[in-house]
């Protein structure tokens, strides 16, 4: 697998990632699920506030011709949307990881983290 | 068999390039002995070009010399005249037998005139997005009402009863799975019932559908209806059955519609005995990722050149599957052609000219049967170029000399409409195919 | 090419108005101010000539079935009759209004009403609406009608099983009828897996829409007990006749055991398509489906000897369009099955079969096929092993635009083992060895290429009116009307389009 793994992230199935600072975790899309997108061009608008279980769709992403959701990986409330990717989703396809974070959640259950992978566990799963 | 060029011994000859002995044998595994048929279908055998030929010319005969007939009768599906060089354009194999057009490089053609087509409807209606090709005026109306509950995620639709009846059948039958509430909106004096549109607009209703000119042909108040479905958040859904009425009324982009269906029969399609029309369903900029259905967008090629393509793909079936906009693949697509041939044709001028004669001519026949006093006017309303009359005769009677004298009669609007008053009244349609001499004729038959 | 607004000349004119305009009415009589537009509606201004010039040129761009060898897969791009076209455009057809009286329109009811007892017979089928006007129509109509069908027996079905390798249609139809989409697996032969299906068919489900030969080409072979699996919960058989060209004279669905057909009549009927459409997806269904049917349908009074629009009544899902039917696909169709008999129709789906075995087996050499066995009337391979020379299978496809050919459906299905670089070429019958012989020749210069030339196939085409474009700017963009392109003309930088008038 070439595409980018970071260390200390937290890995779903469905290819999020999230990041836990204290109770808040921040969510976006690995390298490898924006390599398989292709050139996104739209993310669709998220709400603060909303609410989400762990597994339950986020929003949706869309490239040229894929289409794809995007799930939460923890149980919580979105406490913050970064405008910038929706304004430019493509932001996403040039940094994943970084600028191209799509939600901050805060997070009810820790519990929950047990069910996610980490890194290595995520490029075993990726490899091809 | 002249449309299967592969002789009985091509056939055999590529059987044993498969390396089987016999077709059965190709077939066995895939479909089991105990499945087949046995035995041949049992329909006709197979006639000659010259026999069919005869066969369907005389079946053709049962039906009335449509031809001379000049029809009385709209409420749908309404007779233009259709110019000889678009019917001859459109029948170029290319348009006509061609795919979808998936691969650009090889139908520029097609893909050119929908976004022609797409950027006429958008100055007729002053909408940003239009898709251009739903099944017909009813089926689109359906998918916009499906469309204002998605944008709304709310379950509750507000429907002028004086939308075609068979469109509001329809809407029914695509939203029942859903189960939304359904609210019909009463009409009074052959308008809606703004007033009764101000008790049930709350803040729970996706959106109002209302026909304009509505089924009787009247001329709605949208500035006022627009404001009262606006102000309590819902969306305005306008839809137009007879889009030549766009030549000379207000654009529905102006007074507030938000999202728009129209019937684009009118442009140039034959009746045919009620299809294929065709409907272009159009909104605005914020709402294109909910629209339904194909789209053609402009971009360059590698070397730099203008072309067009499918785009905003990704709501449609074969990419989003159950999570769709709508299951909408094949769709009336020559239908677009034609229209787009057809407004070519007509241009800005013939447009105008056609909708404003259609206007004078229905309003010259009411005038001349008002003054037959054999009909009376039972609502007051500003029409377009339908209008409702009360008979003093048997409108029975009134059709059958109308039949005889070549002219298929107007709609009996008690076989849509139930009340009492709308007992033994006639929904009249005019369009230029009714010369004055024909109008003439029409006022003298039914003064006698 | 010159859009038709760049070639508008103010004052110029392309339409005759009848002589008499009704001048002595004045406009301002018969509607209020608040109607009227202020200002004209601006179209187009070109005469005839302009018009007729300007859309020959466009159909040159396009590439049509006369053209030559069009083997989409599950398309069944099959030629069109021209005496199917002079029957269906008859002015008695053509000019008759769908609200009419019925004694004007007894030779359209026939029609409709013989082409039901046909349709019936070729599918086993007992009763047909004409009324769905394309695939997906017809589909969304079928599901309506079962779950009507359940509704009203108090059954609360909810779920619908639909294979891996299915058309994007059909979970889209199911969800509008409100239905929860459940996949259901291939097996290693890339047909349905009965022990998945046993699994997946429960009492909350209504049933299985199933396209056989199935969307790759291969007969389900296992139908007899798809059947009894799912009529043994209760629950209903959808057929897609997508790919009804593998059957006719063979296999009838009503006889497999299927519940509600729809067919498309612009596949398998010879009917054209448009570049989209007019088609139609006519439903049929076995006899306890009929009360539930869009209403009307057309019926016959033997006493009387009238045929008539007949209300299906108050179990009908209701109407699904405005009007009766596609009247002329109708007719076509009509006469297609009158020219062909039933040893035509037979012929048609052997040599069909025949065909796609014989492109299958020239060619499996060069593109592997997914499953080692014989299909339908389509045959599915893929390209995955010029992967490796940079090639994918868009690139295949676009190189035989080169030579002349459009190119078979690609990238559907997308799961394995077609790895995403399926190739799905369906050779109807109206197409002769001759036209396979030189496919297949194309097709292995092609493979050749890609080993010793690549860049040759990831540039390609080189010869059609233009070239690959840029899709990303175009969703990322869109630009959906002329004026949108006015607006941002200073941004554009086209390669000159007036050199191409």
């Amino acid at each position: 697998m070439t595409n980018k793994v970071i260390e200390n992230l937290y890995y779903t199935k469905s290819d999020e990632w999230l990041k836990v600072e204290d109770a808040i975790g921040t969510v976006g899309i690995t390298d490898y699920a924006q390599d398989q997108l292709g050139d996104i061009v739209y993310l669709e608008k998220i709400e603060k506030g909303k609410k989400l279980k762990q597994d339950e769709t986020l929003t949706t992403i869309e490239s040229v011709k894929a289409v794809s959701d995007i799930k939460t990986p923890v149980t919580g409330e979105v406490t913050e949307v970064n405008i910038k990717v929706i304004e430019d989703a493509s932001i996403i396809n040039k940094k994943p990881y970084g600028e191209g974070w799509i939600v901050k959640i805060n997070i009810d259950n820790k519990d929950e983290l047990k069910n996610l992978m980490n890194d290595k566990e995520y490029s075993e799963y990726r490899k091809e | 068999m002249r449309y299967i060029p592969n002789t009985e011994e091509q056939k055999k000859e590529m059987l044993k390039e498969i390396g089987v002995s016999s077709f059965d044998d190709l077939i066995k595994e895939g479909v089991p002995q105990s499945i087949r048929l046995k035995g041949n279908l049992n329909i006709p055998e197979a006639i000659s070009e010259t026999e069919l030929e005869e066969k369907i010319y005389n079946i053709a005969q049962k039906n009335s010399n449509f031809y001379l007939m000049k029809p009385l009768i709209g409420a749908g599906a309404y007779r233009h005249y259709i110019p000889e060089a678009e019917k001859f354009l459109l029948q170029r194999e290319e348009f006509w037998t061609c795919y979808t057009p998936y691969q650009p490089e090889l139908s520029q053609g097609t893909l050119q005139s929908i976004f022609e087509y797409q950027s006429y409807i958008s100055r007729l209606i002053k909408m940003d997005a239009v898709i251009p090709s739903i099944y017909d005026g009813a089926s689109a109306t359906a998918e916009a009402a499906l469309m204002s509950l998605r944008l709304t995620h709310k379950n509750k639709i507000i429907v002028s009863n004086l939308l075609h009846p068979h469109y509001r059948e329809t809407v029914k039958t695509y939203l029942a799975p859903h189960e939304p509430e359904i609210i019909e909106l009463p009409y009074k004096n052959g308008l809606v019932d703004i007033e009764k549109l101000k008790i049930l607009i709350e803040e729970d209703v996706a959106s109002v559908i209302i026909q304009n000119p509505n089924f009787f042909g009247g001329i709605e108040k949208l500035a006022e209806i627009s404001e009262i479905v606006h102000s309590k958040g819902a969306l305005l859904i306008m839809v137009i059955a007879e889009s030549i009425s766009l030549g000379i009324l207000k654009a529905p982009g102006d007074i507030g519609a938000d999202i728009v269906t129209g019937n684009a029969q009118s442009f140039g399609m034959d009746l045919n005995y009620g299809g294929p029309y065709n409907a272009y369903l159009a909104t605005k900029k914020e709402y294109i990722r909910q629209l339904p259905g194909r789209i053609i967008g402009e971009t360059t090629d590698v070397d730099g050149k203008r072309v067009f393509v499918m785009t905003l793909r990704a709501r449609e079936q074969d990419i989003r599957r159950e999570k769709a906009t709508s299951n909408i693949c094949t769709n009336h697509n020559l239908n677009v052609i034609a229209a787009d041939i057809f407004l070519s044709l007509i241009g800005t001028e013939g447009l105008y000219q056609i909708s404003l004669l259609n206007t004078k001519s229905a309003h010259y026949l009411e005038n001349l049967l008002l003054k037959s006093k054999k009909f009376e006017k039972i609502f007051n309303y500003p029409f377009y170029n339908e209008f409702l009359l009360k008979s003093k005769e048997d409108i029975s009677t009134i059709n059958k000399k109308l039949l005889e004298n070549n002219f298929i009669p107007p709609l009996k609007i008690c076989e849509f409409y139930k009340e009492e008053n709308l007992k033994n009244v006639l929904l009249f349609a005019v369009t230029e195919v009714l010369s004055r001499d024909n109008l003439n004729k029409v006022a003298k038959i039914l003064s006698e | 090419m010159k859009l038709i607004f760049e070639k508008s000349v103010k004052g110029r004119d392309g339409y005759s108005l009848p002589q008499d305009l009704f001048d002595d009415i004045k406009i301002e009589e018969c509607l209020p101010e608040y109607a009227i537009s202020k200002d004209k509606k601006i179209l187009s201004e070109v005469s005839e000539v302009d018009v007729v010039r300007h859309f020959t040129k466009l159909s040159k761009l396009n590439y049509g079935l006369d053209d030559g060898f069009y083997p989409l897969g599950s398309c069944t791009m099959k030629y069109n009759p021209k005496i199917n076209e002079k029957l269906a455009s008859l002015n008695n057809f053509t000019y008759a209004h769908p609200l009419a009286p019925e004694e004007t329109v007894q030779g359209s009811l026939e029609i409709i009403y013989d082409l039901n007892k046909l349709l019936c017979e070729i599918t086993g089928m007992d009763e047909y609406t004409m009324a769905p006007a394309a695939g997906a129509h017809g589909e969304l109509t079928g599901n309506l009608i079962m779950r009507k069908y359940f509704v009203d027996r108090g059954d609360k079905r909810h779920k619908m099983l639909i294979p891996d390798s299915a058309h994007g249609t059909n979970p889209a139809s199911a969800a509008m009828a409100d239905f929860q989409v459940v996949e259901v697996k291939s097996n290693e032969r890339g047909t349905v897996d009965l022990t998945e299906l046993a699994k997946l068919m429960d009492e909350d489900t209504v049933g299985l829409m199933l396209t056989n030969p199935n969307t790759v080409g291969l007969y389900d072979e296992g139908i007899k007990d798809i059947e009894k699996i799912v009529h043994h919960k209760g629950g209903l058989l959808y057929y897609d006749g997508a790919n009804l060209n593998a059957s006719l004279g063979i296999i009838r669905p009503g006889d497999a055991g299927f519940d509600v057909v729809h067919l498309n009549l612009h596949k398998t009927f010879s009917t054209p398509h448009g570049g989209g459409g007019p088609g139609a997806g006519v439903i049929g269904v076995k006899k306890d489906l009929i009360p539930y049917l869009p209403t009307p349908i057309v019926a016959f009074d033997s006493t009387n000897k009238k045929y008539y629009l007949l209300d299906v009544g108050s179990k009908s899902i209701g109407m699904v369009r405005a009007f009766w039917a596609n009247f002329p696909v109708l007719v076509k169709t009509y006469v297609w099955i009158l020219s062909m008999g039933p040893d035509g129709l037979y012929n048609a789906s052997e040599t069909s079969i025949i065909n796609a075995n014989y492109v299958l087996a020239k060619l499996k050499k060069y593109y592997k096929p997914a499953y080692d066995r014989y299909c339908g009337h389509e045959c599915t391979v893929t390209g995955k092993e010029y992967k490796k020379y940079g090639v994918k299978t868009l690139d295949i496809s676009k190189r035989l635009m080169d030579y002349g050919m459009h190119p078979p459906t690609i990238y559907f299905p997308h799961f394995e083992p077609y790895a995403e670089e399926t190739i799905m070429v369906e050779p109807p019958e109206s197409e002769s060895k001759e036209m396979l012989d030189k496919f297949i020749e194309i097709m292995i210069k092609i493979s050749n290429e890609a080993k010793t030339n690549p860049e040759l196939l990831t540039t390609a085409p080189h010869n059609t009116p233009i070239r690959r474009t840029n899709d990303l700017v175009a969703a990322k963009r869109p630009i959906l009307t002329y004026d949108d392109e006015l607006k941002l003309k200073d941004e554009l930088k086209y390669q000159d389009k007036n050199i191409d008038f």
